[in-house]
């Protein structure tokens, strides 16, 4: 199995995936490809037809999207329990997975995903302020009434910690002030082994994708 | 069950989950919200907490999001996915990327089922966009993308409708025709032209 991710740094999208499977402990193994000027990861042609990273190559068959994935992945791991066992959680981490695919339009604008800057308070415009508010209002609704169990947001780990996993790196970036308990859910996504290992890897990369950094003061 | 949605002729969201449930025969009521009136966000507010439709209540559970709901349905009704897991996961990669993608096809090509803007939103963006769902339905099995209807076909009903409206010729004509033939999409065009109201701002090329 292979997941053909983009920069670690900026791919919001490709750390979905990769979190999920190496929270998770399931084994693949990583292909990179690094975006160019215009954000299009550079031979991704080579493996699925959407032109779009991530892409996890399984049985020799490529599937693309993260929420694809993700459903795969869990179709083909049961007993990793990716989604929350309980029914009525799994429709909630269903829903907010799928609000985050289809959403958050002025957030994922205006805030973009860069792991390894800091622009602290940039970014916030009314619009991109009441993405933010949804998304604690979503953290605050899972953790009271799911996250017993744990510090995430259906107590143990899933497929939703993995899918606001970037939101919390964006959190960081921009400084975005938060309630104490979105604040302390962050603090655990951060402290996740995965996510670590991501967040580490994507502050070594060195390239500058112009696209993706609105905020920059000097071309490196 | 009970399945909130918003205009039939605009709303391409809530045609998704309600053909699915139409045409694998799930039995459900409908409650229709008039979108973009005064009192439309509040309606909504007291079915939804993303403040969106479509959203679906199964006694306690609430699910929204078009895409979730498919999911939560395909528990129960295990044929509204394709049965061999590489064509299962290849039918969730197309929802899905309509699910996140085709931005500019939806802003230029909004859906409006009882208009006709032939040759109208053709940007170069939306030209892409038309020529990857070309693409992705020159691989589908017929009549629909893997033989019978899946979810993978709702995501993409709306966008049979668009090609209606804008008079998009080249995408398979006989996978059109096979959507626009189901009874249920042939009920829900006919309640699109017969709502009362209508929403200026998404007439786009008045």
């Amino acid at each position: 199995m292979q997941l053909v991710i983009g920069n670690k740094n900026y791919s919001s999208w490709s750390m979905r995936p990769w979190v999920l499977l190496r929270e998770a402990g399931i084994a693949f193994e990583e292909v990179q490809l690094k975006f160019d000027d215009t954000g299009r990861a550079k031979g991704v042609e080579c493996f699925s037809p959407s032109g779009k990273v991530p892409i996890l190559v399984i049985d020799g068959e490529p599937v693309w999207d993260s929420l694809a994935i993700a459903e795969t992945v869990a179709e083909r791991f049961p007993e990793k329990q990716l989604w929350p066992a309980d029914a009525r959680a799994r429709c909630v981490a269903r829903s907010i997975c799928a609000e985050m695919h289809s959403g958050f339009q002025a957030l994922r604008g205006a805030m973009p995903m860069n792991i390894r800057s800091r622009h602290p308070g940039k970014g916030l415009t009314p619009e991109s302020r009441r993405d933010i508010e949804r998304v604690v209002q979503i953290w605050a609704a899972c953790r009271a009434r799911y996250g017993a169990g744990g510090a995430l947001l259906f107590g143990r780990f899933s497929i939703a910690d993995a899918y606001y996993a970037p939101v919390v790196t964006r959190f960081q970036t921009y400084a975005v002030s938060l309630p104490p308990a979105a604040q302390a859910y962050c603090d655990a996504v951060l402290g996740l082994r995965a996510v670590r290992e991501w967040m580490d890897a994507a502050r070594r990369e060195t390239e500058f994708v112009a696209g993706d950094e609105p905020y920059a003061t000097h071309h490196r | 069950m009970l399945l909130i949605i918003g205009n039939k002729n605009y709303s391409s969201w809530s045609l998704r989950p309600w053909l699915a449930m139409k045409v694998h025969g799930v039995p459900f009521d409908e409650k229709r919200i008039h979108l973009y009136a005064a009192a439309s966000k509040a309606e909504i507010l007291r079915y939804s907490p993303a403040g969106k439709v479509p959203v679906l209540h199964d006694g306690p559970t609430v699910v929204w999001d078009s895409l979730a709901i498919l999911e939560y349905l395909a528990e129960r009704q295990p044929r509204l996915w394709p049965r061999a897991p590489a064509e299962r996961a290849r039918a969730r990669a197309i929802a899905a990327e309509m699910h996140a993608g085709f931005a500019s096809l939806r802003e230029h090509m909004s859906m409006n089922v009882r208009k006709r803007y032939p040759g109208k939103g053709r940007t170069p963006e939306v030209l892409a966009d038309i020529a990857r769902i070309t693409a992705i339905w020159a691989e589908a099995k017929g009549p629909f993308l893997f033989g019978e209807f899946t979810a993978a076909d709702a995501m993409y009903a709306p966008v049979v409708l668009r090609f209606r409206t804008y008079a998009v010729e080249g995408p398979n004509r006989s996978y059109m025709d096979a959507m626009l033939a189901l009874p249920a999409m042939r009920e829900w065009i006919e309640a699109a032209e017969r709502e009362p109201e209508s929403i200026p701002e998404l007439d786009l090329y008045e």
